[in-house]
């Protein structure tokens, strides 16, 4: 490591950065994918206008629906407590006959859209607890489910009102409870499946930007032994010079299109009410941003000088392809691992595998974000990787200083070792 | 400036280069010659400290080899490498950065070698739109941007027309003229002659004639003979005093024996032909290398 340039390194990687930049396929994919993504997610709800409007709550768009009850306590009841629910966005109207020809009747006007739907709340439906609703809209799951609240509140009021309770303790006995889960250490309550899901999205964008980028790393070693400029550049930089330096640069470019993306949402989220109530929602600490780059960064060295590695003892991408997969064997390993290691953090397999070098930048990041892992494992998992990235950088410019000047022939496993061990 | 001292490298298989002794004295061109396959690109990679040998050792500017020295080095290697979808001049800009220089003064340096070399207005282009000898001479700059004390250049002549060629060998004479080493392998004898001053050949790996020019050429003797005549001429071929013969109808050429006098053979010609033109010549590079490795394969 002696005579270690820091000007080469950042020649090589401002190098390797604007290269990939300036190219019209990183715009278009750094561009491109968001809309289309973004896209993807809206078109669902373009489709079926009125679960938007239902998400959306203050679109204005109103939805029409009617109750037949011939118990006007228990009509009242619902209809308070379905428009209690969200009142600009429900008007609840009431009929008070539930006569088959009332009912033909409502059909027709569901059919000509002056109604939305209607609730048939007669004496059988509320005995037997089974309530039909009449709609054209199937799909719109959040009135669905309002509705079956409303008319499960409607039934138990009315009967505990039957039962001599005072209206002003209905509400207390009928008011649900509120689960709220804490994680222990921490200030902020943790909505665990809320909090989960971030985090396993979260650690896929770990998950694939490793692989994608790695994969980055290892062509980029590839083609410049075919174009054979290699042999030029080790006149004047050392091996490690140029794959410090092109690690680096390949790494920015990964860093400066998730920054992009990052900047879209962080847009999207200013602009959208919709998108700011779900951030909200989240209650996604600043640690976790935090333990989220430092694990992607350690990661994203590791895993690319080990695919720098492996560029540089092979000829094409064909060649390197079955290396490829043995590489991300640890890393399929641990994707596997997310969800157990969700549900029971600390089991044995959890603790070690978050430890493990090769799965750490996924599992421990995990780990940090659901719980509060012991100190000890969080910078023995830390100390591992370290470790490991250099060792793994030592290795691969060995393999890299040998094998980026050798044509043709594919190098056995005891070549590579002896690779390793000389120069 | 370069001494090789009992160098050997081998690879998976072969041995590339075997017990090789070798020193370049400063200010003048070396040519490194040999058939393909004999070694030079190997023996040139230890040179300049890309490969390292198995044994033996390399000492260049008088001291082991180490990394700092490619400093002074220009290296121009056989395969040769530039991004493709880089300009020429940002190539230049960026191995000249490498080299230690600036941007500015890479640049400067690239355009005025690139004015020498007539290919100034290439320079914006990308490098995939220039042709295989505009490269090779892009590649050629690249070597020289850091003004190198010694240069070393594998086949520098490979794939140029004869003006390009013409205008590398100027450019070459100018830095020997300047107080440059000049290092460079070549198959092509033509220009080893009109270039070198001092060559080694090596075939398989090892030495098979090494020394300045002249007296490689002398030490062949001055043994090749050619007359100019009118008769018939067939009957040389008998002659005890020849070792080989090439008949062209009214010219021949041959090879004396070791110790022959050419005067006899002069003689023995008068006596039955109306001689011409008879000259007693060195032989040419050509003839030298197709003498000392043309028979391996017999």
């Amino acid at each position: 490591m002696n005579n270690f340039s820091l000007r080469k390194i950042w020649l090589v990687a401002k190098r390797e950065y604007l290269e990939r930049v300036l190219t019209r396929s990183f715009i278009l994919a750094t561009l491109a994918t968001p809309a289309l993504l973004a896209l993807l997610a809206a078109l669902p709800s373009m489709l079926t206008s009125h679960l938007a409007t239902g998400l959306a709550m203050n679109s204005g768009h109103t939805i029409h629906v009617a109750v037949a009850c011939d118990d006007s306590t228990l009509g009242n009841l619902v209809r308070d407590r379905l428009t209690a629910l969200s009142s600009d966005t429900y008007v609840v109207t009431l009929e008070s006959s539930v006569s088959p020809e009332q009912r033909k009747a409502l059909q027709h006007r569901v059919e000509d859209q002056d109604l939305d739907g209607f609730v048939w709340l007669d004496a059988q439906a509320a005995a037997t607890h089974s309530v039909r609703y009449t709609t054209r809209n199937v799909t719109d799951f959040v009135l669905q489910t309002r509705l079956a609240l409303a008319v499960a509140y409607g039934i138990q009021a009315e009967r505990l009102l039957r039962g001599g309770v005072s209206p002003s303790e209905i509400g207390d006995i009928l008011s649900g409870i509120d689960l709220k889960v804490i994680k222990v250490g921490a200030a902020s309550t943790f909505d665990a499946l809320r909090g989960a899901l971030v985090v396993i999205v979260m650690v896929c964008v770990i998950f694939i930007s490793l692989l994608t980028y790695g994969v980055v790393v290892m062509r980029s070693v590839l083609e410049e032994k075919a174009s054979r400029i290699t042999e030029v550049l080790l006149c004047s930089t050392t091996a490690q010079e140029l794959m410090t330096g092109k690690i680096i640069g390949v790494g920015s470019v990964g860093a400066t299109q998730i920054g992009v993306w990052l900047g879209m949402c962080a847009l999207a989220v200013w602009r959208s009410a919709y998108l700011r109530a779900m951030i909200a929602v989240l209650e996604v600490g600043p640690a976790v941003f935090i333990w989220f780059v430092v694990f992607y960064l350690l990661g994203f060295l590791l895993y690319s000088a080990i695919f720098a590695g492996v560029g540089a003892a092979f000829n094409s991408v064909d060649e390197a392809q079955q290396w490829n997969f043995v590489i991300t064997i640890p890393l399929i390993i641990a994707s596997s691992l997310i969800l157990p290691v969700v549900n029971s953090p600390d089991s044995a397999i959890a603790v070690s595998a978050s430890i493990f070098p090769f799965c750490s930048p996924v599992l421990m990041f995990e780990r940090l974000a659901i719980q509060n892992p012991p100190f000890w494992q969080v910078a023995l998992a830390i100390a591992a990787l370290l470790a490991t990235i250099f060792a793994m950088f030592m290795v691969s410019a060995r393999i890299y200083r040998v094998g980026i000047l050798m044509y043709g022939k594919r190098p056995s496993p005891r070549e590579l070792w002896r690779w390793i061990k000389q120069s | 400036m370069v001494c090789l001292d009992r160098v050997r490298k081998a690879y998976e298989g072969f041995v590339a280069v075997d017990d090789l002794s070798l020193e370049i004295p400063t200010g003048r061109i070396f040519g490194l010659l040999g058939p393909n396959g004999a070694g030079k690109t190997s023996t040139i990679r230890m040179m300049i400290g890309i490969t390292v040998p198995d044994s033996g050792t390399v000492r260049i500017f008088g001291a082991p080899f180490e990394r700092a020295t490619l400093r002074r080095i220009g290296y121009l290697p056989e395969e040769r490498g530039l991004y493709r979808r880089m300009t020429a001049s940002a190539n230049l800009v960026f191995l000249g950065q490498l080299a230690g220089l600036s941007a500015a003064t890479a640049l400067e340096r690239g355009r005025a070698w690139a004015a020498r070399l007539e290919i100034e207005r290439w320079l914006p282009r990308r490098v995939e739109e220039l042709s295989k000898g505009m490269q090779q001479k892009i590649q050629f700059i690249a070597a020289l941007l850091h003004d190198p004390e010694l240069i070393v250049m594998d086949e520098p002549f490979a794939g140029l027309d004869p003006v390009n060629s013409m205008q590398l060998k100027d450019v070459l004479v100018d830095l020997r003229a300047s107080g440059k080493t000049i290092i460079f392998s070549t198959h092509r004898m033509d220009q080893v002659e009109k270039l070198c001053d001092s060559i080694c050949l090596i075939d398989r790996g090892k030495i098979v004639l090494r020394g300045g020019l002249a007296e490689i050429k002398a030490s062949d003797g001055r043994r090749f003979v050619q007359i100019d005549y009118d008769g018939d001429g067939s009957f040389l071929a008998q002659s005890p005093l020849i070792e080989s013969f090439n008949h062209y109808g009214k010219h021949i050429e041959m090879r004396l024996k070791a110790g022959a006098d050419s005067q006899e053979l002069l003689r023995a010609a008068m006596a039955r032909l109306t001689v011409r033109r008879f000259q007693v010549m060195e032989p040419s590079l050509e003839q030298v290398f197709m003498d000392r490795v043309g028979r391996r394969d017999e």
